[in-house]
């Protein structure tokens, strides 16, 4: 009789944990189920292009120690493109990125302005450096005459001095130095192989 | 003489004496659970707020799936009366309690501040300065962080209540002790850490940080993180192993507001000549301390539950720098006592 009634205790606490356990996770889901969350419109794993936000402290481990991952850059972001290293980000767990080529940032100063630290200083929009726009000449639709597109530079927000066209093909894109790295055009380019890649400036010292 | 009537009619004639402390103190913990409510409230709705900023931001009402339409109407319903500009007004209360801003002011966890410069090295003082108004408050008040803000104080009181229940059905729950100074030593090791490895590290084991953040990835960004689990974990450490474990022996944030409030300004004090010993206050005290002895140290956390439930009014605060020495048994209880003979002081 006892042990009967030891084993019933136990699931009795069994199950008292997997319903105290499964509680938030199910608030969670109930305050806003994913069953039909909008999939990236790309099926393309693009780990290698993740940014940090505009106006991020340039050395990798000075960021680190400056964000205290209090969210408050993704909360105010209009777009809506901050995201969050996990676990896995070992160093960088719970600091912040921009994945480009799935939801890119529209440079609009909000996140700087709100960062307590200084892990997001303060920067104009032209001397923001993120990265730099590499456009792979062989993939791009004009660049190997598969039609005409522009999306590109279209889209830039700091247009013509980013982006211009090329003197033989009025349709071929080409990055300028004043690119700051936004991504934006890795967001709305047509082509499914991703020819514009954010890739790290190179500066002569 | 009818020996009940006599005690309770002790017990009426303390709510009606002269030196009664004030009657709000009574009521401070219904608002003690107001303000955890509130707190835990905005801590939901804040990141629902910023997915309705995204979704004004886009003009995409007409492109959003029938839920996400939901949560916009359901938004825009609650904050449309006290609001005209949401894309700008909504910004005025942003972020969770590690560091957020209220109305325009910036609020930062004392904690956050004293890691961020361990992991940094250097003092940015814009930061720094945010801490102010909470390390000021946490001088006067001690712990009040842990029993009237604290999101993950919420849960873990609701936690607590759980166990009662969960006692009442025949079950056990936890009741160890361990040594108070485990957490000042786990507050030293992350901070060393954080100085070595230069990354936040005490954002992921601190509770509050971690729901904050925890609340708006499950809200904004699609799912929960893994600091849920650990959290989780926490939950089930005091569930089985030490009521209100981590607050007491593990938190360094805790550890921490108790190093600040040592000293501090506000306290409880036992009125000793109108305390029955009927024990209630050690009861109900959630951080197992023993207000009917008069032990309240560094842990005590003004949360005023002892006050709330305390029949004779013999709980009020005072303003001293140090705890009220030990005073004995109460003096009601003696009376107490002489009506029933079978209970003696030994």
């Amino acid at each position: 009789m006892l042990k009967r009634r030891g084993f019933l205790a136990k699931t009795v606490t069994a199950l008292a944990l997997l319903l105290v356990s499964a509680l938030p996770y199910g608030l969670g889901r109930m305050l806003y189920p994913d069953t039909q969350r909008r999939k990236p419109t790309r099926n393309v794993k693009i780990d290698h292009i993740k940014l940090r936000p505009p106006g991020a402290l340039k050395d990798e481990s000075a960021f680190n120690a400056a964000c205290i991952g209090c969210e408050l850059c993704a909360e105010v972001c209009p777009p809506g493109c901050i995201q969050f290293y996990g676990q896995e980000g070992g160093d960088k767990a719970n600091t912040p990125y921009i994945a480009p080529a799935e939801k890119a940032c529209t440079l609009c100063n909000k996140c700087m302005e709100v960062c307590p630290t200084n892990a997001l200083t303060e920067t104009k929009r032209e001397e923001i450096d993120m990265g730099i726009a590499d456009i792979d000449e062989t993939a791009c639709y004009p660049w190997v005459d598969r039609g005409i597109c522009g999306a590109c530079a279209v889209v830039c927000p700091l247009g013509e001095q980013a982006i211009g066209f090329d003197f033989a093909n009025i349709y071929r894109p080409v990055v300028k130095d004043a690119c700051v790295g936004c991504g934006l055009c890795v967001e709305v380019c047509p082509h499914p192989s991703l020819p514009i890649r954010i890739t790290e400036r190179q500066r002569l010292t | 003489m009818n020996n009940s009537s006599d005690s309770k009619s002790s017990i009426e004639n303390a709510r009606q004496r002269d030196d009664a402390p004030f009657f709000m103190w009574r009521h401070l913990n219904k608002l003690r659970w107001l303000s955890l409510s509130i707190v835990f409230l905005m801590l939901v709705m804040i990141p629902l707020f910023s997915v309705y900023q995204t979704y004004i931001a886009a003009h995409a009402y007409d492109l959003l799936y029938p839920n996400e339409k939901m949560l916009y109407d359901v938004v825009e319903t609650i904050t449309s009366p006290f609001i005209s500009d949401p894309e700008t007004q909504l910004d005025l209360v942003k972020g969770n309690t590690w560091s957020g801003t209220l109305f325009g002011y910036q609020l930062t966890d004392p904690l956050a501040i004293v890691s961020q410069i361990a992991a940094s090295t250097s003092i940015y003082w814009p930061f720094v300065l945010t801490g102010l108004i909470p390390l000021v408050f946490t001088l006067l008040f001690g712990r009040f962080y842990c029993g009237w803000i604290c999101p993950a104080s919420f849960l873990y009181e609701l936690n607590s209540t759980l166990g009662l229940w969960l006692e009442k059905a025949g079950l056990k729950i936890g009741k160890r002790h361990f040594s108070k100074h485990i957490k000042y030593v786990i507050l030293g090791m992350g901070l060393a850490l954080s100085m070595i490895s230069s990354a936040v590290l005490v954002a992921i084991i601190y509770p509050p940080a971690i729901l904050g953040r925890e609340i708006y990835y499950a809200i904004a960004l699609g799912g929960f993180g893994s600091g849920i689990i650990f959290f989780i974990g926490t939950l089930l450490f005091d569930l089985l192993v030490s009521k209100r474990g981590f607050c007491r022996y593990l938190c360094p944030g805790g550890a921490l507001y108790s190093l600040l409030g040592r000293y501090r300004l506000f306290r409880i004090k036992r009125v000793v000549e109108h305390c029955n010993d009927c024990a209630k206050c050690n009861a109900v005290c959630e951080f197992g301390l023993d207000p009917l002895r008069d032990h309240f140290g560094q842990e005590c956390n003004n949360c005023s539950a002892c006050i709330a439930v305390c029949p004779t009014d013999a709980m009020t605060f005072i303003v001293s720098v140090k705890d009220y020495p030990p005073q004995g048994p109460g003096h009601l209880g003696k009376k107490y006592r002489r009506g029933h003979p079978e209970q003696t002081i030994e």
